[in-house]
């Protein structure tokens, strides 16, 4: 029986889809059967940014409604060999066409055959919102290290812990950009952490990778060797029960032969 | 057997109705006594009385009430004080013992949550801004304080808060509101918060609890 992880932030623009797409790719990579259900309806994107936009036949309220099996909706990427599932939104309805009970039903229908579910959840804490949460097992928040952002998870995660889910809430921090956050412009990891009070799942740091291959229908986690890549992998990791240290805010450049040299003359 | 005693005090009339007996046996006794008791009122002076009822065991209900303001009613020298009874319903007790503890408060409210407490409240939690924390009685507070405080909701300024409320959005008494902006409030653990004489939030320190609000200061155990 598989896991439904509902990946949600409250505020739009944080990286929810972003996130959903990675995460589920890296999950995908690490040998698990994934399904990415995008609940964002009317506004899809999930699917173009996994490269999957052109493929669409049959969209989850099709599944709802009765006009589709699920299995005739259920997109698959050629890239990992039965192991990466979307089932798409509608673009021509909106968030209220769908009602929790029904999500329930196709999450509870997709769990035996996948190890992840992974629930793309629109912004907001409306319709999209409680319907999104209806099937999950447990939930992700993603913010940024925005005060606007954090202060909408908080939000966020108050609802989710009113719904009583099987796990408390776990925190992504997204799009941190390392010189602000050294420079105590914005809150830092920890004081996010600490102002939130639930446990830190992993931070991703900005790079502008993440918008460039999005843009080409390519989950940036592909990318073995780019820290955000690294970051989403360590997020797969630790949600499969692996210890993964955080990611050091200063990654130390390598130094050349002469710094290292006048580095031993140095009296600290 | 006699169900229905009048027994006089100092300070007025009392009718104990027997908790065991049957109430219409009750009511009968009632009427006769009303009238024995207009009969010699008559030949006295008129001078209205008015009588205490205990029930003693025994809640009467809204009906029954009524039947024993009946008979009361009409002879117009008799007025029912009040009815009184040993016992309570467990639900009153229960509201009754809520609101006169002290709760011990460690729950985290977030943005957009509203804590209410009957009563008073020991805060040691969370309070995130956007959050409020609202009780009917005083909060009492040494928990991180980034919302709103709320004492005394709705209507009772007698209410205060104490604890360290300078890093709060708002802090509130019954239906006073004050913006706790920087450096308005001291940084202070031990600030109190009291809807002074003219219905305007002060603020004072913790010693002066025993000057604004002698009847808590004697509850919480100071003299």
């Amino acid at each position: 029986m598989g896991k439904a992880i509902v990946i949600t932030s409250g505020k739009g623009g944080v990286g929810k889809t972003t996130t959903s797409a990675n995460l589920g790719t890296a999950l995908a990579l690490s040998d698990k059967k994934v399904c990415l259900l995008d609940l964002d309806i009317g506004l899809r994107n999930l699917d173009v940014i996994l490269g999957l936009d052109n493929r669409i036949i049959y969209d989850i309220v099709d599944v709802a409604q009765g006009r589709a099996k699920l299995h005739q909706a259920l997109i698959k990427d050629k890239r990992f060999d039965e192991k990466l599932f979307l089932l798409p939104a509608a673009q021509n309805a909106d968030k209220s066409v769908l009602q929790p009970e029904e999500v329930k039903k196709i999450v509870d229908e997709l769990k035996p055959d996948f190890d992840y579910v992974l629930i793309d959840c629109p912004a907001g804490i409306e319709q999209g919102f409680v319907n999104a949460v209806a099937g999950a097992d447990v939930a992700i928040v993603v913010s940024t290290p925005e005060i606007s952002a954090v202060r909408d998870a908080d939000r966020v995660i108050g609802l989710l812990e009113k719904q009583g889910l099987d796990e408390p809430p776990m925190l992504i921090i997204n799009r941190i950009r390392t010189h602000m956050m050294n420079d105590g412009q914005v809150m830092d990891v920890d004081e996010i952490t600490q102002h939130l009070s639930i446990k830190l799942l992993g931070i991703i740091f900005e790079d502008d990778q993440v918008i460039s291959t999005s843009n080409k229908g390519e989950p940036i986690v592909l990318n073995e060797k780019n820290l955000a890549s690294q970051g989403y992998r360590n997020i797969a990791r630790r949600l499969l029960g692996e210890t993964v240290p955080l990611m050091n805010l200063n990654p130390e450049k390598k130094k050349g032969l002469f710094q290292r040299i006048s580095s031993w003359f140095k009296k600290d | 057997m006699q169900n229905v005693v009048l027994k006089g005090y100092k300070d007025g009339y009392e009718i104990t109705l027997n908790a065991d007996a049957d109430f219409n046996a009750i009511l009968a006794e009632l009427t006769k006594l009303f009238a024995e008791l207009q009969l010699e009122k008559e030949k006295s002076e008129a001078k209205s009385l008015s009588f205490d009822i205990s029930t003693g065991t025994r809640l009467l209900n809204a009906e029954q009430k009524q039947q024993v303001e009946k008979i009361v009613s009409r002879y117009p020298l008799f007025s029912i004080h009040r009815f009184t009874s040993s016992v309570m319903q467990v639900q009153d007790a229960l509201e009754m013992i809520e609101s006169r503890t002290v709760h011990l408060n460690a729950s985290t409210i977030r943005n957009g949550q509203t804590e209410d407490v009957k009563g008073d409240v020991l805060f040691v939690g969370d309070l995130h801004q956007g959050g409020i924390l609202r009780s009917t009685g005083n909060i009492f507070t040494f928990g991180k304080n980034e919302g709103i405080l709320h004492a005394g909701y709705p209507n009772d300024a007698t209410a205060i808060i104490i604890g360290n409320i300078h890093t709060t959005q708002q802090v509130r008494v019954a239906d006073v509101v004050d913006i706790v902006e920087d450096d308005k409030v001291q940084t202070n653990d031990e600030t109190v918060v009291f809807v002074n004489d003219l219905h305007v939030l002060e603020y004072t320190e913790r010693e002066k609890v025993k000057i604004i609000r002698p009847k808590l200061f004697t509850r919480m155990g100071g003299y």
